[in-house]
């Protein structure tokens, strides 16, 4: 083939591949960022005197939200998400690692049973939680009939809510963990073991370090929906339970301040953006090494 | 010795992994379970009824918003099926800057908080003057399912070789039909995996739908939260019980309908990320 041949169909190649992108990138444009923009431009608006949303160039929202109520709110909203990030790393790794190292020819099935109800309804999980728990659910029913207690009040706490966004979320922890873990090479976790004769030497200086990209990963996407959730405070928790999502949430639902609701919006994603580049930064780091 | 050391199962993580697995699958039974009692106690099984269900396909708010979920289902399925493929076929072949900005972007919505998502359709839809109804729940997933298919599809599209349209391009193709009669019945198992996923995620979607639905007919879900608010009652449980097993079964599809085109690969190899083959 002339050189010639090859430049001009890699240019009608191009052009294909370039009218194939513009249909779904202007759909993407119309209906998520000009939304996001939207949003932000909104978070300096204000509120007309009928509560109608307007436009303006304001930072009263801004300094709204930066009081103690909304400063404890978020904080909360923090410690519940990093709580369950604590939690389903705790609970991915031996369940990663066993189905992976020890899974033999069951590990897709395995996987697929915890996939499954993971990707089945998502409220009707966190109902199910709630019914088991309530105060005449089948735990209580349970504890009244072995004579231990009078029953406990599990609803309403913050390890309900807590207990919610792992059940919800976990899966995204376990299934980049197993990733990384399925792709091992196990001889390393044997030189380990030959090296430091402990098992749990063995784990945090071979097996963790070399799985770090999943654990970044399942960290990561674990985070993202739970400090955004306000299902499972909502139906688990009660008001001394809500977290960020509750507030925005009301805003838009319930209180219908939007201004308001959209300066609470940005700066969930702003904090959310610092830790995604810290993200970043963590992985390429990791890859220049290696 | 090396061999037979690693397979000696950890006692500690295999209890762990069993521990889960029953905390997994604990709830779910126990709605199923109680959802056949013929008393309303969510404790005592006091004998088996299908009263609950008998109440569900009387209740026609409730069949309302089950049609009205499965439309939106499917419309937003067919549609972010096209955008999808059309955008992965294109981020895969187009290796400029502005394409790598443009798989950026559109990746977006998979790491954006679907409270985010949800709240800024809202402001879009009211600022545009749309009334919010099944079309602006439509259009909102259709916005947040074009990443899922773009990725599943990619994987995939990564595994076929570009040589294989160049091969049709030599044998007298145009560009188009390379990608018509070549590409696209190599992406068909990616593309019905995807979809079946897409579908499965829509149709249970709560938050997005809950911020950009109208009144009447509400989708499923936001209906289902509104009667969970109240309180837990056997009816949920049936009318959950249900929908467990409806997206249980379209995400069992999802995995096994691509291993039925190869075998040895599934769409599970996609999700947690193993190499497509």
């Amino acid at each position: 083939m002339s050189e010639v041949a090859v430049k001009r169909r890699s240019a009608q190649r191009t052009s294909l591949w370039g009218w194939l992108l513009a249909l779904p990138t202007a759909w993407m444009v119309a209906f998520f960022v000009s939304s996001m923009a939207i949003i932000v431009l909104l978070s300096f608006g204000r509120t007309t005197n009928d509560g109608y949303p307007v436009f303006a160039t304001s930072t009263a929202n801004y300094r709204a939200i930066w009081n103690e109520v909304y400063l404890e709110l978020f904080l909360r909203s923090l410690t519940y998400a990093v709580a369950t990030v604590v939690i389903s790393v705790l609970i991915a790794y031996p369940v990663a690692y066993t189905i992976a190292l020890h899974g033999g020819r069951y590990k897709n099935a395995l996987i697929a049973a915890i996939v499954v109800p993971f990707f089945a309804s998502y409220l009707v999980r966190m109902y199910a939680w709630k019914a088991l728990l309530s105060d005449d659910g089948l735990v209580n029913s349970g504890l009244r009939h072995s004579g231990l207690t009078d029953g406990v009040t599990f609803l309403n706490t913050p390890y309900a809510v807590v207990g919610g966004l792992v059940y919800g979320f976990v899966v995204f922890t376990i299934l980049p963990v197993y990733a990384s873990l399925e792709r091992l090479d196990t001889s390393l976790i044997e030189a380990g073991k030959d090296l430091y004769h402990s098992p749990m030497r063995t784990f945090f200086t071979v097996t963790l370090p070399a799985t770090r990209a999943g654990l970044y990963g399942g960290v990561l996407l674990v985070f993202l929906p739970a400090l955004g959730d306000f299902v499972s405070a909502q139906l688990l928790g009660g008001a001394n339970t809500y977290m960020m999502g509750n507030l925005v949430q009301q805003q838009f639902a319930e209180g219908q301040n939007w201004p308001l609701g959209s300066a609470l919006t940005v700066g969930m994603m702003a904090a959310l953006t610092v830790l995604m580049v810290a993200y970043l930064r963590a992985t390429s780091t990791q890859r220049r090494e290696s | 010795m090396a061999t037979r050391r690693l397979e000696r199962k950890p006692a500690l993580a295999v209890a762990m992994t069993a521990v889960f697995f029953a905390w997994l699958y604990l709830p779910i039974l126990a709605v199923a379970l109680f959802s056949f009692n013929d008393k309303k106690s969510l404790s005592a099984f006091s004998g088996f009824s299908l009263r609950w269900y008998d109440d569900l396909v009387h209740n026609s708010a409730l069949l309302d918003s089950l049609i009205a979920s499965l439309k939106i289902a499917t419309v937003s399925t067919v549609g972010s099926l096209v955008f999808g493929t059309m955008l992965a076929l294109g981020l895969e072949r187009v290796t400029s800057r502005r394409g790598r900005v443009i798989g950026a972007v559109t990746l977006l919505p998979l790491v954006t908080p679907e409270i985010v998502t949800g709240v800024a359709a809202l402001l879009l839809f009211t600022g545009i003057g749309l009334k919010l109804s099944m079309t602006t729940v439509i259009l909102a997933e259709i916005t947040f399912s074009i990443a899922y298919v773009t990725v599943i599809v990619r994987g995939r599209l990564a595994g076929i070789a570009g040589e294989v349209e160049e091969a049709a391009r030599d044998l007298g193709c145009t560009p188009f039909q390379a990608v018509r009669l070549v590409t696209l019945p190599t992406l068909l198992p990616a593309l019905i995996g995807a979809g079946l996923l897409v579908f499965a995620l829509v149709f249970d979607d709560f938050v997005l739908a809950f911020f950009t639905t109208g009144v009447d007919p509400q989708p499923l879900p936001v209906r289902v939260y509104s009667s969970i608010r109240f309180g837990v009652s056997p009816a949920i449980n049936a009318i959950g019980t249900l929908m467990l097993l409806a997206s249980a079964l379209l995400i069992v599809a999802a995995l096994w309908v691509p291993r039925l085109f190869h075998r040895g690969t599934s769409s599970l190899d996609l999700i947690t990320g193993g190499d497509p083959r």
